[in-house]
């Protein structure tokens, strides 16, 4: 059953692959307006978070995709000052950028800044961040099916009941959503036995998490799933498990990907069995696209979700991925994503 | 208008057992300066703070203009009309501000002051005080760029917009040089003709000779000496204040041994007079003087803390310049320092860590510290110096003044050395131990040159057998300490020889 | 006076508690543990409080040498954080040995202390603000090499290359191998450090004459120098000591996670700065003090050991540590208070 889903998704991802690129290739030199005349539209990406590997392929995708709709990209980065943040879409607006992608923020510190962008004529986008506003469409990684795709994948190697640890702290919106999903599996599977619940943001994150994660385990060593919905998590609670031995027993489950994590996942007898990601350069490519379709007067809907791709260990061995770039090469699905893809869209 | 602004009635002030001011009684009249004199501890300080509302009196009373006056803060005083300037110049100034702000800063700190400034207006108000007194300030430049000196007539014109009764200046002339000190004495003169009440504190005889109308010497908290008559006795008002009194102490003087420390026109600024100086092995040399004539930068030249502006020290014949405390251990030189609180205690350590300190390289093996060693040292100094304690660990805070006194003594005592340079040995310490660190002082003066630096002359006819006088930056008298004529040696503290000089150049300019 | 004489006995009685007072709340602490969750009184726990406390344990130990001469690192985080990206880079990006990593991070270690103290005794930066903008340095300097990605075996390099090195087995040891002891693969060479250097930097400060000199700088910075204490080379080396005693965790802590993470290192600061406060508190001495930091730092530990254990939430850890702070502080000062 494994085999035909991802047979399928394979199938689907080659065929829209296909279409979309035969689509730019055919299109790509009578765009609508404005973009009959790219070179004159400006676009600008207001940034609140920027350090880290997801950021700077988030930022690549944004990139990317401008480039290849040859428009002008202008980057503000506020480096998590809301405030700044705020006063950089007013920047963005007097430089007259024709639209706005929001990276990230408070919903209280944006929300009058884009109504300020949007009240100027201002197409505008938002990425991760809620601005309250009907006129700007949400771009999303949809962590519920990031959730959903590890947990599908527990299920499926672990049986409907095991004991679980499962790493959480509340209050990241995107944690607060793979939280919704943890519940509702629970529910469904009463088998599940959340034996302990842990977490820390301190940082490094990994080193923090797995001393928690090591005081877990020798509390409760019948634990054999470890639910972890973010990388730098399932990282610690990796080198907990390995540090307790009990690498033949536990299996984590987990969010998000790196190269740093695929390398972790293929070590042998990793514990790390299998993680559900999107592809942050894709959500950057998508962010655009979105933005692009506003700009030339379409509708890209209220929110644009940007489906996930289940990365287990057995694909990265099986098909020798080692970093992030193989893993698009070999994955394609990871690597785009057919969503807001109008016919005149061209694709990097 | 002329009066007596200022009377003073019986004042009494304690710090716990200690009676600093024993019933003060003064009158500081108008138009006149009165010069506030007397050693270290002898409770100036305290009276002008009480004057001033930093300090409430125990008993007696302060009448200004007849009226009983008790500010319990210093903005009350200056409201009072009572003015002080303080000896450290920047505590008068905001450095960071320019110069009109200075002097309109009451007017800024004021709440009932106007919220919004005008920048012209302060500026126009500003240069009128300045013009009353005078002064000619670029009002924009900041104060931070301007001298000492400037920087202390700005605090003092900032002062005169209050037109004040009374102005107090406790050692103004501190920080200055001679031609700077020049300028602040004709702006005292200025206020005392416009009828201020002016009480100047300082040890410098020189500034004193020039303002000083009348002279009040204080000893041991109480006025012991007044004088109000021109030709004012400088002499006796120094007299006064050390309050001399014949020593009992028999000093038999020892022969000097060879000559250890060899002192060659040796400047400590570069427009004071040459030191020559010759210390030598068996020998105690006692330096005295007033506060601030310069015996504190002798003893730093010859530890290695600043170097001298000229001339040429020796040591056991051979050239000797240190450039650092260390240095001059190394090679023999030890300095028991002056205010041990901030120079020579380590509050956090006990007994034995305080003495055993600067020698600890000789006192251990591969770094680490052999106890033994250590603790055969200490314990000989405790015993050396009869310092009263449990043991060669008590933590030092817990032992009387006197007897941190003897830990430091006792410390540069405990190694040989060639010069043992001491200053102020006996500051704030009873006269029971005062005789038991002289008696060991001398008993241990064999075989090193032992150079002592003392304000008070008691002290100095206690301890040496040699007595040099300083006074402005010089040695200016020598006396073998015996038959000592001591009316000569006070005569020298005073600088009446120097001012004697002085007024032959004057007559000479004049001519 | 007499009031003082009859006091004597409640005195003495509160001279007990604040000497003994924190080593008792540690033993109770354990106890309690040991009975209210389970699989807290093992050997494997023990061993495990151990190396959580490991890292910061070494980084406070770094910073008591800087207390000790009254000065301040905040920079040992970053420090820390440094050289994990150094090492890193060193063995993945350029292919070097795992002793190459290990010597690269104690000289930058060194250099940065060496830098520290040039800035705040040549310079006259006052010490927080010197290390304060060095932290800042370092947390963009690490980013540099690598426009601001964790380095991985296998990473794309800012030429369009992949990183072709890779953590050498040799230094993954230094966090991952296990010393036998009674038991096999018990402890784990983070431990053995944190109490080697514990031990050194203890017999340092109270036994070397050069601890004792820069106690007294501590005390009476004026009075040291005129004892002929070369107050700016010992303030030079407190951190010094500090800035290898910093890299050393950050190898450490390279050698756990595997990779070289991006990371501020302000947990690490801030939890190795309350180990050495919380060690003015034992034994009553009220200064900073190798042996106080130690169990400082295993305080810490602990605690955090068994309240995750009981499943305590993640916020709780602050409270407590911040807790464990103020009742260390109210110890030191009610001490200094009364001296």
């Amino acid at each position: 059953m494994k085999l035909t889903r991802r047979m399928f998704a394979k199938m689907l991802a080659g065929v829209s692959l296909a279409a979309s690129s035969f689509v730019g290739l055919a299109h790509a030199a009578d765009m609508p307006a404005p973009f009959d005349n790219p070179g004159d539209v400006k676009i600008a990406l207001v940034r609140y978070l920027s350090t880290g590997d997801f950021f700077q392929a988030y930022l690549s995708g944004v990139e990317r995709q401008s480039e290849a709709l040859g428009v002008d990209l202008r980057v503000l980065d506020s480096r998590q000052d809301a405030a700044l943040q705020a006063d950089m879409v007013d920047q963005a607006i007097a430089l007259g950028v024709d639209g706005i992608i929001v990276q990230h923020g408070l919903t209280e510190s944006m929300q009058e800044a884009v109504q300020r962008a949007v009240d100027a004529g201002i197409k505008v986008v938002a990425f991760d961040v809620n601005v309250e506003n009907p006129a700007v469409p949400q771009i999303e990684q949809s962590d519920r099916d990031l959730a959903r795709l590890a947990l599908e994948q527990a299920i499926a190697d672990n049986g409907e009941s095991w004991k679980a640890g499962y790493v959480y702290v509340p209050g990241i919106a995107p944690l607060d959503r793979r939280n919704e999903t943890w519940v509702e599996f629970k529910e469904r599977y009463p088998g599940i036995d959340e034996k302990a619940q842990f977490g820390t943001l301190d940082n490094p994150i990994a080193n923090s998490n797995a001393n928690q994660a090591r005081s877990v385990l020798s509390a409760n060593p019948d634990i054999t799933v470890m639910f972890a919905p973010y990388d730098e998590f399932a990282k610690g609670v990796k080198i907990a498990v390995d540090e307790a031995g009990m690498t033949d027993q536990v299996s984590i489950y987990s969010a998000d990907v790196s190269t740093s994590d695929i390398a972790a996942m293929r070590e042998p007898n990793s514990a790390w069995k299998a993680t559900a990601a999107t592809n942050p350069a894709v959500v950057g490519e998508v962010s655009v696209r979105a933005l692009a379709m506003m700009l030339a007067g379409e509708d890209p809907g209220a929110s644009v979700v940007v489906p996930p791709t289940l990365i287990t260990q057995k694909d990265l061995l099986e098909k020798d991925i080692k970093n992030m770039e193989e893993l698009s090469e070999k994955l394609p699905q990871f690597a785009h994503a057919p969503v807001a893809v109008p016919d005149w869209m061209p694709l990097p | 208008m002329a009066g007596i602004p200022i009377k003073i009635r019986g004042l009494e002030k304690r710090f716990a057992a200690n009676r600093v001011l024993r019933g003060v009684d003064l009158d500081i009249p108008a138009g006149k300066v009165t010069v506030l004199m007397g050693a270290n501890g002898a409770g100036k300080s305290t009276l002008v703070k009480i004057i001033c509302g930093l300090y409430e009196a125990d008993a007696g009373e302060v009448f200004l203009n007849d009226e009983p006056f008790a500010p319990n803060t210093p903005s009350a005083a200056l409201q009072a009309g009572i003015v002080t300037v303080h000896q450290n110049i920047n505590d008068g100034v905001v450095p960071d501000l320019d110069v009109a702000s200075n002097l309109m800063l009451d007017w800024l700190a004021n709440p009932k002051s106007a919220p919004l400034l005008n920048p012209r207006r302060i500026r126009k108000s500003a240069e009128e005080i300045a013009a009353k007194l005078d002064l000619n300030f670029d009002m924009n430049s900041m104060v931070s760029d301007l001298t000492l000196a400037d920087r202390q007539l700005v605090a003092i014109a900032r002062a005169m917009a209050h037109s004040p009764k009374m102005m107090i200046l406790d050692e103004p002339t501190s920080s200055l040089s001679a031609a700077e000190a020049e300028r602040l004495f004709r702006l005292v003169e200025k206020l005392r003709e416009s009828g201020v009440a002016i009480l100047y504190i300082s040890h410098r005889m020189s500034d004193i000779r020039r303002v000083a109308d009348r002279i009040v010497s204080m000893r041991d908290g109480t006025i012991v000496g007044k004088y109000e008559t021109a030709p004012l006795d400088y002499e006796g008002a120094v007299n006064d204040m050390l309050g001399h009194t014949m020593t009992d102490v028999n000093i038999t003087v020892q022969a000097p041994g060879e000559k250890v420390l060899e002192l060659t026109d040796v400047k400590l600024k570069p427009e004071s007079q040459p030191i020559n100086l010759t210390a030598h092995r068996n020998e105690v040399i006692a330096i005295t003087g007033l506060v601030g004539v310069g015996k504190t930068q002798l003893s730093e030249v010859l530890f290695g803390q600043m170097a001298a502006a000229g001339g040429k020290v020796q040591l056991n014949g051979k050239p000797y310049a240190p450039n650092s405390a260390r240095d001059a251990i190394n090679q023999g030189v030890f300095l028991c320092a002056k205010d041990r609180g901030t120079n020579g205690v380590v509050q956090d350590f006990d007994i034995n860590r305080n003495i055993t300190l600067p020698f600890l390289s000789s006192l251990s093996s591969f770094g680490f510290v052999r106890r033994n060693a250590e603790y055969k040292i200490t314990n000989a100094a405790i015993d050396k110096l009869g310092i009263v304690c449990q043991g060669a660990n008590d933590e030092i805070g817990t032992l009387s003044g006197g007897n941190q006194q003897k830990v430091m003594v006792g410390r540069w005592l405990s190694h040989e050395c060639d010069v043992l340079i001491l200053d102020e040995p006996f500051q704030g310490v009873d006269i029971a131990a005062r005789r038991d660190i002289g008696t060991k002082l001398r008993e241990t003066a064999k075989d090193r040159a032992t150079i002592v630096l003392v304000a008070e002359l008691d002290e100095a006819l206690e301890i040496a057998d040699r007595i040099l006088v300083m006074a402005e930056f010089t040695i200016v008298g020598e006396h073998k300490n015996e038959h000592v004529d001591v009316d000569l040696i006070l005569e020298q503290v005073s600088g009446a020889a120097a001012a004697k000089d002085q007024q032959k150049q004057k007559e000479g300019a004049a001519r | 006076m007499s009031e003082t004489r009859v006091n004597t006995k409640t005195m003495s009685l509160t001279d007990y508690a604040i000497r003994y007072g924190f080593v008792a709340l540690l033993v109770g602490l354990v106890v309690y543990f040991s009975i209210a969750a389970e699989g807290f009184a093992s050997p494997y726990s023990a061993v495990f409080i151990f190396q959580s406390v490991a890292i910061t344990g070494i980084l406070a130990l770094g910073v008591t040498a800087t207390l000790v001469v009254d000065g301040f690192d905040l920079s040992i985080g970053a420090v820390a954080t440094s050289a994990l990206m150094l090492s890193a880079y060193v063995m993945v990006v350029l292919e070097q040995s795992a002793l190459v990593a290990v010597v690269a991070c104690l000289l930058m270690g060194a250099l940065v202390g060496l830098i520290n103290g040039f800035l705040i005794v040549q310079m006259r930066v006052p010490d927080l603000l010197a290390t304060l903008g060095m932290m800042f340095l370092l947390i963009g300097l690490q980013r540099i090499p690598t426009e601001g990605r964790s380095i991985a075996t296998g990473m794309s390099l800012p030429d369009g290359s992949t990183a072709q090195g890779s953590f050498s087995p040799e230094f993954l040891a230094l966090g991952r191998h296990r010393f036998d002891f009674f038991i096999d693969n018990l402890i784990p060479v983070s431990v053995v450090f944190l109490i080697v250097i514990a031990i050194g930097i203890w017999l340092f400060l109270e036994y070397t004459r050069y601890g004792r000199v820069m106690y007294a700088i501590g005390s009476n910075q004026r009075a040291a120098s005129l004892a002929g204490v070369p107050v700016k080379k010992y303030k030079i080396i407190a951190y010094m000591i500090s800035g290898v005693l910093a890299s050393m965790g950050g190898i450490l802590l390279a050698a756990r996670l595997g990779r070289g993470d991006i990371a501020s290192g302000n947990n690490l600061l801030l939890d190795s700065v309350a180990a050495a406060l919380i060690g003015f508190a034992v034994l009553g001495a009220a200064k900073p003090n190798a042996f106080g930091t130690a169990i400082g730092a295993l305080f810490v530990g602990i605690l955090l050991q068994g309240l995750t254990m009981m499943n305590a939430p993640y916020y709780t850890q602050d409270f407590v540590k911040g807790g464990v702070l103020v009742v260390a502080l109210m110890f030191t000062f009610a001490l200094s208070n009364r001296r």
